[in-house]
């Protein structure tokens, strides 16, 4: 019999519909890199925006850049755009045993509006793969024997995402990205880049010492766009090249990905995700982990720059309540009162 | 993260020193590179396609089952066009011997690139260790599928026509509470069913509706063997730790406790076609398919106590920070180097998987 | 060879070395028959829970038994062999849980702290306590504990310390109450733990003359101290002169006890390790490792084996394969003490024990 009390869907899988490019629409290009291969994007870093927080910050990459405006729906880019707060120290919940240290736990959200695909309120295995590495990441840098028996919650919002490279109707086109195009979640590692200096620009406004600060940076190995109908024969002879901080929408063939957290004053890594086809690097001839390293060292390089922005971006806030702090610091006057 | 190890200050630093010295001593007398004695067993369980079982020393055992299905593409049915232009010159075939061969060359041509990463499913149960959404159960298990999918050759090998594919699902099981990281356990189980996985011979046409040989020793294995045209070999991670400059394989639950540094490496194989020329006969070439940096145990568990100040300086605080690119470089050298780590592990699964 | 695995099927135990482990004696055939009800062979003086041992009213149950209400029948509750000690029946588990009894040496781990006490586990089912008024306090072994003292308990010792102690009484439920008033005990430093399955039958510590004493290693170690706790927590260190296993010769040497107990108790709670040489720390890992080989062969933990284990370490192994170079210096892996070498360096040491 029957199951009568839902409505039971159609046997077999359904065919998500593809749109034609319609003829009088003259044919959008993809949009492409326009950036040097060794520039990141621009970057905007601000923290202490959310009140509310100890310490917050908020993060925006700017847009990739398309040729020329388009209104079609699969060819919207779309920006970077991170919030994260940061609460505590704050003591441990009694059913936490006794630890001598700051315990740190990030939550990473997409939040449902972030991607093209709705994301649920629950958090998915991407979500808390994520969080697992923010934490890594920023586990090392804490100074946590400070804080004992306490712990801190590092909360980072994704409100906008980047696109997983080339969307469903490339797919139909007869297969572009040949090979690695099956290969997705690319855009996840360069979200993860963003978060690790968010979080770190959250907790240095949230006044928690810290040994250093981590700055996320991302390298991708890339094969460098041809003709569009080649064969697989073909794409071999496409060279590879390394770009930092590569926008998944941008670059239709992505081999591989390296992320990295690092601290620059100790020239240390807290964190590294890699994954992808590292072999046959342009100039770099010889064995495979020479191919990692150099993509690495791009990585740290990427790093390094968006480390410019976070000291940039912390010495801006510290000087702002400075400035706002000043005339207070003499006369214990009213306004006092609104400096915090 | 794992369990944590509850270790005196003492036990901890002199572990440490052991470990930092310039010839290191590990507790157990091993080499840096030295595996603790598996023990292990394929095919065991008759409903699957494929699986195996793994005991470790320290007595933490898993078991892992492959299971495939077949299942229709969405959105495959668009490039039926120049199938049809293709279909044609493989059909004008009078032998029914070689037929069947060039379809399945046909097949594996025309696959490329096609297969999609949705294809290979893995999860992970651990009972009494983590929940099922654990963050810790989520990132093993995302490592795992990463190795898995990073591989096209796997990918394309799962497509059976325009339209059908396999499904491959790998359901790793922890049979005991794990001793230390669980992740080189589940990793080489899982390695061990892969390559004991066979997957029915299809006998339509790559147009038509599948249909497969009933015969299960007519089954190709997933993994082509070694000495076939299309040889490769599934992933495996290992886990490797850095204490000082000293880098440790297979590390024990006590020297984890006071690792700096903890990295999983997943290594592949290089398909055989791209570089069948330069590589010597019986050992495939490595390639670093994911790196990730774990969080060391030893931040969260380690047991100095908070009222001793800062004039105790023997003992062991654990490191803060990260670690440093030259012992990431050596991490991923020793692994891919030729003899090196990789290829021992690679030739002592493959030597089990054939004897 | 730095990675190795092995098949399942292949008989990795021998139950052979196992009768030799054994120390509880049977008694023989015809006295077995007379108590026991059950017909059973000559060797399977094995009994299982539920199973009747005797209904003749003349025996007294103890340990491992029940009596049945209204009937004069004992029935066995663990599995495990007979025991008859003159009218007292017990039944002997081959694998037990420790049993805490007064007088027993143990090794411990705090895991927790109280107000006047701690809590230490000792692998036995109940935590057990050791009262803040049953350590040496420093400055003195007479000394009356204060409120001070109370406030910094954890100065003495803290979560995860390791001490070796006696147990002084054991409460109504089992549960253990510990005490380190002596300076044979105290906080344990300069060397590692090794945890080793329940007490009783093959492959755990047993109850024995020496629970303690000092070995003179080779290839330059020096002295080395082993402590094998009666609750099957072992503890290796380099030996320090009066402290901790000070034998009553040296006390007598000594001939001014106060004085070295003034000068000891500075130290007495300090975690910082002395300085161990690596050619120690090397001894201390082929030890370790020889306890390992032993418990995973299924021999009796003690001071016999332990000794007879490491002398056969100490003999090359004409069946190694050659010594593999090691990827950084010449460092040889046939130190390490697994698998198959293990087994080896068991059976000569079990050999040389017969003779």
């Amino acid at each position: 019999m029957a199951d009568r009390r839902r409505i039971n869907p159609p046997s077999g899988p359904t065919i998500t519909p593809i749109f034609l490019a319609s003829p009088s629409d003259p044919p959008t290009q993809p949009p492409h890199r326009t950036r040097p291969p060794h520039e990141i994007r621009k970057i905007f870093l601000k923290t202490g925006l959310t009140p509310s927080a100890s310490g917050s910050a908020y993060l925006e990459l700017e847009p990739s850049s398309s040729p020329k405006p388009t209104t079609c729906v699969d060819r919207s880019t779309s920006a970077l755009k991170l919030t994260c707060t940061v609460h505590g120290p704050r003591p441990l919940p009694r059913s936490v045993p006794f630890s001598p240290h700051l315990l740190l736990t990030a939550h990473v959200k997409f939040a449902p509006f972030a991607s093209k695909h709705r994301r649920g309120y629950v958090r998915d295995t991407s979500e808390r793969d994520l969080s697992v590495h923010v934490e890594t990441a920023l586990r090392g840098l804490l100074i946590s024997e400070r804080w004992p028996k306490s712990g801190v919650d590092v909360v980072i919002t994704i409100l906008e995402a980047e696109d997983d490279g080339p969307a469903f109707t490339e797919g139909g086109s007869g297969g572009a990205g040949d090979g690695a195009g099956g290969l997705s979640g690319w855009g996840m590692m360069s979200v993860l880049s963003g978060c690790m200096t968010v979080a770190s620009a959250a907790i240095a406004d949230a006044g928690i010492d810290c040994s250093d600060l981590v700055s996320g940076g991302v390298a991708a190995v890339v094969r460098q766009p041809s003709f569009p109908h080649t064969q697989t024969g073909a794409s071999k002879a496409s060279p590879k090249e390394i770009v930092l901080d590569p926008c998944p929408s941008e670059h239709a063939d992505i081999l591989a990905v390296c992320v990295v957290g690092y601290l620059r004053s100790r020239d240390q890594i807290t964190e590294i995700w890699t994954r992808g086809d590292m072999e046959g690097l342009p100039g770099e001839e010889g064995s495979e982990q020479s191919n990692f390293e150099v993509l690495l060292d791009q990585a740290v390089e990427a790093a390094v720059s968006s480390r410019l922005v976070l000291d940039a971006a912390l010495k801006e806030a510290t000087e702002y309540k400075l400035q706002k702090m000043a005339p207070a610091l003499p006369s214990s006057g009213e306004k006092v009162k609104g400096s915090d | 993260m794992p369990p944590s190890t509850l270790l005196s200050p003492s036990e901890l630093s002199y572990l440490h020193s052991s470990l930092s010295l310039d010839l290191p001593i590990r507790p157990d007398a091993r080499s840096p590179t030295t595996f603790r004695p598996l023990v292990a067993e394929t095919d065991l369980l008759p409903t699957t396609n494929g699986s195996a079982r793994l005991c470790f020393a320290d007595g933490s055992e898993a078991i892992v089952g492959v299971k495939a299905e077949v299942e229709r593409t969405i959105g495959a049915s668009s490039t039926s066009s120049d199938v049809f232009a293709r279909g044609e010159d493989g059909d004008g075939d009078t032998k029914m011997q070689s037929a069947e061969e060039e379809m399945n060359e046909e097949r594996r041509r025309l696959a490329r690139g096609k297969g999609q990463d949705s294809w290979i499913e893995v999860t992970i149960d651990m009972p009494g260790f983590a929940r099922d959404d654990d963050g810790v159960v989520v990132f093993l298990a995302q490592m795992l599928q990463e190795g898995l999918v990073a591989d096209e050759g796997l990918r394309d090998r799962l497509w059976i026509g325009w339209g059908w594919h396999w499904r491959i699902y790998v359901d790793i099981l922890l049979l005991t509470t794990p001793n230390s990281y669980p992740l080189p356990l589940l990793s080489l189980t899982t390695h061990l069913a892969l390559l004991a996985t066979r997957l029915p011979a299809p006998i339509s046409r790559i147009d038509e509706d599948p249909l497969f040989n009933d015969d299960w020793d007519a089954a190709e294995p997933l993994y082509p063997p070694s000495g076939s045209a299309h040889a490769s070999k599934p992933p495996f991670t290992l886990l490797v730790i850095s204490v000082e400059d000293n880098i440790f394989f297979d590390p024990s639950r006590e020297e984890l406790a006071v690792a700096d540094a903890v990295c999983a490496v997943t290594v592949g194989t290089i398909d055989a076609p791209v570089s069948s020329g330069k590589r010597r006969e019986g050992t495939p070439k490595l390639r670093l398919l994911s790196l990730r940096i774990i969080d060391p145990p030893a931040r969260l568990a380690a047991a100095t106590s908070g009222t001793e100040a800062e004039d105790d300086q023997g003992a062991w605080r654990p490191a803060r920070g990260g670690m440093k690119r030259a012992v990431v470089g050596k991490m991923v050298k020793v692994v891919l180097e030729v003899g090196g780590v990789g290829e021992e592990v690679m030739t002592g699964l493959e030597g089990f998987h054939d004897g | 060879m730095t990675f190795s695995i092995q098949a399942l099927a292949a008989p990795s135990r021998t139950n052979e070395p196992r009768s030799t482990g054994s120390d509880i004696s049977v008694d023989s055939d015809e006295e077995l028959q007379a108590v026991s009800s059950v017909k059973r062979k000559k060797h399977a003086a094995v009994i299982t829970p539920g199973e009747l041992v005797t209904d003749d009213p003349q025996w007294m149950r103890g340990h491992g038994t029940a009596a049945t209400p209204g009937s004069t029948a004992i029935l066995a509750t663990v599995a495990g062999t007979l025991l008859r000690t003159n009218k007292l029946l017990s039944i002997q588990p081959l694998r037990a849980r420790y049993t805490p009894e007064i007088g027993d040496l143990v090794v411990g781990r705090i895991v927790s702290v109280e107000t006047k006490r701690w809590k230490v586990d000792v692998s036995a089912p109940l935590l057990a306590h050791l009262p803040l008024s049953a350590i040496n306090l420093p400055g003195g072994i007479l000394r009356k504990r204060t409120s001070t003292d109370e406030l910094a308990i954890r100065t003495f010792f803290s979560e995860g310390d390791l001490l070796v102690a006696e147990v002084q009484s054991v409460y109504q439920d089992g549960a253990a109450s510990l005490h380190t008033r002596s300076l044979r005990y105290g906080k344990l430093r300069n060397g590692v733990f090794i945890r080793v399955s329940g007490t009783g039958g093959g492959g755990s510590v047993v109850r024995a003359r020496r629970q303690v004493w000092t070995i003179n290693t080779a290839n330059g170690g020096g002295d080395v101290d082993v402590v094998l706790g009666v609750n099957g927590y072992i503890w290796i260190c380099k030996h320090s002169r009066g402290e901790l296993v000070a034998s009553s010769e040296e006390a007598k040497k000594m001939n001014e006890i106060t004085r070295m107990e003034e000068a000891v108790s500075e130290s007495m709670y300090s975690n910082r390790n002395d300085e161990i040489p690596p050619q120690t720390r090397r001894e201390i890992a082929r030890l370790t490792g020889c306890v390992k080989a032993l418990v995973e062969n299924g021999i009796r933990v003690d001071e016999e084996m332990v000794m007879a284990a490491y002398h056969a370490s100490l003999e090359p192994d004409g069946d190694d394969v050659p010594m593999t170079m090691d990827y950084d210096e010449g460092h040889e892996t046939h130190e390490y003490l697994g698998g198959s070498r293990g087994s080896r360096v068991v059976a000569a040491a079990v050999e040389a024990t017969k003779g």
